[in-house]
């Protein structure tokens, strides 16, 4: 079952006058459970790719199925429903609120989709022992190391149980030891059965990925089926 | 599906708790503009208070005052006199009149008593007296119409001055001595003075007359009335002092309604009676209740007023902060964005935060008017009036203030694309 299906997708931004089409006709299907890379240049149009599949951003043209709901249809208010629910974003930056403690950064999305602070409490104890900080609850962000930062993030991105992980550069900042903890974490929750999107630079962190897909201008040039 | 409001309030006490000086800073102006409003409204409040107090204390707002008119320029002729046949024919030109007490003062006497003595105000009144000022005697009886037929040799006592002389004896039946001294120049341009003692009975002691202290280091400001003696008024310009005449003229209405009309009527009759000069004022209480009430309407809008523009500006200054805060916030806001946080959410998360920065001022404002009213009423001795009702206003005003000046931050947060959000640094 495809998780994600693009077809034709279009994306033009407008700059000033100059109309610059960032995405021409793009075709993409990604299985459910796959674990994949997305790879290519700046410039490539890759991130706005990452945009309109986090529902971030929404096509000029054609159609994105996300869990086989037309989510390229769906009103720019009720996007922040689905990202809640179906995505899990892991960033470059970790993007964690430094005045929060790290159980209340993983409580977060909890709290938007409307659950009860006990079930959130809890919830997020047991997501954060699952990245092995348990014992870092009451720490705020700029106490912990750069690895330990990036597993808040993916607790975070994987406590309301998402349809897609998607992870923009999640290594970028990490030293080789920690950026291999935090690619073992990947690795366990694709083996667990989730869906985990991939951008990176780096073609050994490119490898651990069932398949690469490559963008250049704005379209995909290889790995397009899925492996 | 939306965070509550109990969330929202939640995350703005956390977001103003790890900015405290700012917070602080930001609600500087709210604080002095509630702070002023309040002490404002409270001193004026206090001063009507008072004023209604001392009238109530005088005999109600009924009554109708006929005094020297001190404006009046005296060196163009005419004195602020008044003799007996011209206050009996205004006696009876206002059959309407529940009370007429015309009033003779002699000023500080001495009053002696077995070797004692006290200098006591002495005036020379009318029966009517206690109708006028709504005193009665506490032991024995006031003036009656026969002491002023027979021009009687009697006083009753204010409480201070009967203690004075009397101590713990009870005065009535009892014999005191008044010294009067006349001063005339004689009819070859001579300087005179006699000085002459009489005998007057007490008949009555008037009754202790208080009033919350103010206006007088905390003592009791209608003590001078306690310190007051009353002879009839017949006595007083026959016998005691024959060259003192009526200056003062107390008339007391049925009711306040028809006060304004008689008090127009009295005033016709004195600038009849005297030639169409302007030697008395005439006055009546009701009349400058209102008056004051105006006044003061005047000034408590004019003050608000001032403190509304100082909130406005306080306001202003709290919404330049907002759009500040949230520009450095912008990437935070991205990241809730991402995470599921609507624009509403967003919306609610800024305007709940202006609106508790702004009521925390509300209540600091409060607060140190209180403070402030607590100081002002110790050293300057003036009643203050802080009512539950001018809380409410302030509070409600200073809601208001955060929910305007929140609304354009709030949006501005709202709006923001989640892309460019992310990619701010």
């Amino acid at each position: 079952m495809d998780v994600i299906r693009l077809s034709r997708l279009v994306k033009d931004y407008s700059l000033g006058k100059i109309k610059v089409r960032a995405l021409c006709g793009l075709d993409l299907s990604i299985t459910k459970g796959e674990f994949v890379a997305i790879m290519g240049p700046s410039g490539s149009g890759k991130s706005t790719l990452m945009h309109i599949i986090g529902c971030l951003d929404r096509p000029t043209e054609g159609e994105y199925y996300l869990d086989e709901q037309l989510v390229s249809a769906v009103p720019k208010s009720e996007l922040a429903q689905i990202r809640n629910k179906k995505i899990g974003f892991v960033f470059q930056s970790f993007n964690l609120l430094p005045h929060l403690n790290i159980q209340k950064n993983v409580e977060l999305p909890l709290m938007y989709s409307g659950d009860s602070l006990r079930k959130r409490t809890q919830r997020a104890i047991e997501i954060l022992a699952s990245v092995g900080l348990s014992d870092r609850l009451k720490h705020k962000p700029s106490e912990l190391s750069g690895g330990q930062r990036q597993r808040v993030a993916i607790a975070r991105a994987i406590v309301n149980n998402p349809s897609i992980l998607l992870a923009d550069e999640p290594t970028g900042n990490l030293d080789s030891q920690s950026g291999g903890d935090i690619l073992e974490i990947f690795n366990r929750l694709h083996k667990d059965g989730n869906t985990v999107i991939m951008v990176t630079h780096d073609p050994a962190v490119a490898a651990r990925a069932d398949r690469i897909i490559r963008i250049m201008d704005g379209a995909i040039v290889d790995g397009n089926i899925a492996g | 599906m939306a965070i509550s409001l109990a969330e929202s309030v939640h995350i703005g006490f956390s977001d103003i708790w790890t900015r405290k000086v700012r917070s602080i800073v930001t609600i500087f102006g709210i604080i002095l503009g509630v702070m002023s409003i309040m002490v404002v409204l409270a001193i004026i409040n206090g001063m009507n208070q008072s004023t209604m107090a001392w009238m109530m204390e005088r005999g109600g707002l009924s009554r109708i005052d006929v005094q020297r008119n001190w404006g009046y320029d005296f060196s163009k002729g005419g004195k602020a006199e008044f003799d007996l046949k011209e206050i009996n024919f205004i006696r009876s030109q206002i059959p309407e009149a529940a009370a007429f007490n015309p009033k003779v003062g002699a000023g500080e006497m001495e009053l002696t008593q077995r070797g004692k003595s006290y200098n006591a105000d002495l005036s020379g009144v009318m029966p009517d007296m206690t109708l006028v000022d709504e005193w009665q005697p506490e032991k024995g009886r006031f003036i009656k119409h026969i002491d002023i037929e027979q021009n009687n040799n009697v006083v009753v006592l204010g409480s201070t001055a009967a203690r004075e002389l009397f101590g713990s004896r009870d005065p009535i039946g009892k014999e005191v001595g008044v010294r009067i001294e006349t001063q005339s120049y004689t009819s070859t341009g001579e300087f005179e003075s006699t000085l002459s003692t009489h005998q007057l009975t007490v008949i009555g002691v008037m009754s202790e007359k208080f009033m919350e202290g103010n206006g007088g280091f905390g003592g009791n400001p209608l003590e001078y009335r306690n310190r007051q003696a009353f002879v009839p008024i017949s006595t007083m310009i026959n016998k005691l002092s024959p060259a003192l005449k009526i200056t003062e003229l107390e008339i007391k209405a049925k009711d306040t309604e028809t006060a304004p009309a008689l008090r127009r009527k009295v005033e016709e009759l004195v600038l009849n009676l005297k030639q169409g000069k302007r030697l008395f004022m005439v006055a009546s209480a009701t009349e400058q209740m209102q008056q004051m009430k105006q006044s003061s309407m005047i000034f408590s809008s004019i003050f608000v007023m001032i403190a509304v523009i100082s909130l406005l500006v306080g306001g202003i200054v709290i919404m330049n902060i907002m759009l500040a805060s949230i520009k450095e916030r912008t990437r935070e806001i991205g990241v809730r964005l991402a995470i599921g946080a609507r624009r509403r959410d967003i919306f609610v998360q800024f305007l709940v935060q202006t609106v508790m920065i702004t009521s925390l001022g509300g209540v600091l404002g409060i607060v140190s008017g209180y403070a402030i009213l607590d100081l002002v009423a110790g050293f300057l001795d003036i009643k203050v009036a802080a009512s539950m009702q001018m809380i409410w206003v302030a509070l409600m005003v200073s809601v208001g203030v955060g929910l305007i000046f929140g609304v354009f931050p709030a949006v501005r947060a709202g709006n923001l694309d989640p892309v460019l959000a992310l990619r701010e640094e």
